[in-house]
């Protein structure tokens, strides 16, 4: 990954989306679950933010089948 | 002589003529509409360029900054202890503008005259970007005019504010970057990189929120080329770092406070989705290619520096429902929608699409191949489809004055009527929270409001404590406080206000001037207890509330009834 010549390719680029999305995903879950004494749930700004890593994981998804064309 | 070797032409050669006639008659009538918006812009930078007091809530205090760094001096100071003041933005924008002040004096029309050419060279970066991409004029030219008719960048681009110089810095940003790692001779490749960063740097220390522009230019980077995106981001972050520090280090831990700490703000959500849906009414006609570009490439193509842009400049509009922000956020938005609508519509109007085989055109061939047929006449439409979509753009977006002419003859022949202070007309609306209540023109009666305001003030002996500070500015007295930054802090309880409210208990204050009562509720309450209204004076769409000390305070208790 470190020579002058890579470049991602959609198949890594889906990987790291769909790594990345999930991991934000669950992130913002465990924010209720380290932090049991907030009021109210699951936040609209938690909402939000969890159909964005849901989104970005999904087009992660989408790019993997791409393969080794240049993203 | 007709040559008669030539072919005689075909039915179809003759109607593809005619759609190309059609093409170029719309775009055409689409270019006189987006430049019609243009002069709309450039009367209302003049006017705001003549008024000389605060148009939108703030500018004063950005003129007082910018007055600071002429001097030598941080803007960012300890708001606990007299006068109460600090600024909460970074600081080019008013560096930038200091030198205005050794030349022409402490007034309002050199940062407007700043803020309406930061535009017009965005709008310029925006042509620029389409064209070299693209390669059609009037696409180009539409693409760049779209970004001055936009409601949301026409109402806050003449301001004495720092967003629209950042927008700025942001375009230039990634029109440099766009094809840095092409480059194949090195030095010219590190000049280039050297300049784009420079750019993101420069609108980061314009304004915080170009660090969306900053996270998508390095994912750019990223994808394109690892390495040399990870060595130029380790030097970028030690250069942004170092800037950091050195300002923490300079005003004793107040930058971060001020800049950063305070600006953690309450989250309203339903502002953020009535500005998406506001963003969408307005700008749909652009939103829609520009999506399809973004998919188009995500799927068939190279990802350009605009999709990412753009994908990231959308995200992070999400944070214009944050108290104090609004749709000022999705200027870089409308920016990147610009760029990649403008590419969308040349490559449209060049039939350049092109579907390289993947698992996507292996499910859409089979269901497409019935339409087969249809392929030219669809090719076509696109002459028709994309001079349309610029001039419903152009009727989505419709704001003008309805009373000043020649507007006005434009407004009669449509039949608009003002919906908006002074004989103004704006389709947003301004229904959404967190639309900003600007983009009308300013009148000779709010000129003389301000200066009825400015001799009030300077009747007065001693210090005035206004919400506004054009006022105390003209009238030569210290400008304190800022009241909208207090009340950030104080929600964030990084205020102590019992020093300011010592002195309006003491009532030191000769007159307060209230305009949106942004103060934190106890100096409201405060000064409720000892200043009481004595004159209310319109200007600009606001009662600007003029308070004088009460010959006998209230008590600290249940008499307390409200300024307002």
């Amino acid at each position: 990954m470190m020579s002058n010549r890579f470049t991602l390719s959609k198949r890594l680029l889906g990987l790291l989306l769909l790594i990345g999305g999930a991991a934000a995903f669950m992130g913002i879950l465990a924010i209720d679950l380290l932090d049991v004494g907030r009021e109210g749930g699951i936040g609209p700004a938690q909402q939000i933010a969890l159909v964005g890593a849901a989104a970005l994981a999904l087009v992660g998804v989408t790019l993997i089948p791409l393969g080794d064309r240049r993203a | 002589m007709t040559d008669t070797t030539l072919p005689v032409p075909t039915r179809p050669i003759r109607a593809a003529l005619s759609v190309v006639t059609v093409n170029r008659v719309l775009m055409a009538a689409a270019l006189v509409i987006l430049v019609g918006y243009l002069a709309v812009y450039i009367g209302y930078g003049l006017n705001l360029m003549a008024f000389p007091f605060d148009y939108d809530q703030g500018e004063g205090f950005e003129l007082v900054d910018t007055i600071l760094f002429s001097r030598g001096e941080f803007p960012y100071k300890d708001t606990n202890i007299y006068p109460f003041y600090s600024s909460n933005y970074p600081p080019l924008f008013h560096v930038i503008a200091a030198p205005f002040v050794w030349a022409f004096g402490e007034t309002y029309w050199y940062g407007r005259l700043l803020g309406f050419l930061g535009t017009l060279i965005a709008a310029g970066a925006i042509v620029f970007a389409v064209y070299r991409e693209g390669g059609n004029r009037a696409i180009a030219a539409a693409s760049g005019l779209a970004f001055l008719a936009s409601n949301t960048i026409y109402h806050i681009a003449p301001l004495f504010r720092q967003h629209m110089t950042m927008v700025m810095f942001e375009t230039l940003a990634v029109v440099v970057l766009c094809g840095v790692n092409e480059i194949e001779d090195k030095p010219q490749r590190r000049r280039v990189m050297l300049t784009g960063l420079a750019f993101i740097l420069a609108a980061g220390y314009t304004k915080q929120l170009a660090y969306a522009t900053a996270f998508a230019a390095f994912a750019f980077l990223f994808i394109r080329q690892p390495r040399r995106a990870v060595v130029w981001g380790v030097g970028f972050g030690m250069v942004g770092v170092a800037i950091f520090v050195w300002i923490n280090v300079a005003t004793h831990g107040q930058w971060w406070q001020q800049t950063i700490a305070a600006n953690v703000n309450e989250f309203i959500p339903d502002q953020t989705f009535g500005l998406y849906r506001l963003w969408f009414g307005l700008h749909g006609f652009l939103i829609v290619p520009a999506v399809l570009l973004v998919v188009y490439e995500l799927y068939f193509a190279r990802l350009s520096i605009y999709a990412l842009w753009f994908v990231a400049a959308v995200a992070n509009a999400a944070l214009s429902g944050k108290w104090g922000a609004g749709d000022s956020y999705f200027a870089t938005a409308i920016a990147a929608t610009c760029v990649l609508s403008g590419i969308f519509a040349a490559r449209t109007v060049k039939r350049a699409w092109t579907f390289p085989p993947n698992y996507l055109t292996r499910i859409a061939v089979p269901i497409l191949h019935p339409f087969k047929a249809l392929a030219r006449p669809f090719g076509a439409a696109g002459l028709v489809i994309v001079p349309l979509l610029y001039i419903g753009y152009g009727r989505a977006v419709l704001h003008l004055p309805t009373d000043i002419a020649p507007y006005s003859l434009v407004a009669d022949a449509l039949g608009v009527e003002a919906n908006a202070l002074n004989g103004f007309y704006d389709s947003a609306g301004r229904i959404a929270g967190g639309y900003a209540d600007i983009g009308h023109w300013t009148t000779q009666a709010d000129i003389d409001a301000g200066w009825q305001i400015v001799e009030r003030v300077r009747a007065v002996s001693g210090d005035v404590l206004s919400e506004e500070a054009a006022f105390n500015l003209l009238a030569e007295k210290t400008v304190i406080t800022n009241p909208t930054q207090l009340l950030n802090l104080a929600l964030n309880g990084m205020f102590d206000s019992s020093e300011l409210i010592a002195l309006i208990e003491a009532q030191h204050f000769g007159l307060v001037v209230m305009r949106a009562q942004f103060y934190p509720v106890d100096v409201l309450q405060a000064i409720d207890r000892n200043y009481e209204r004595t004159e209310t004076i319109p200007m600009n769409g606001f009662g600007y509330i003029l308070l004088q000390p009460r010959a006998v305070p209230l008590r600290n208790d249940i008499e307390t009834g409200g300024t307002g």
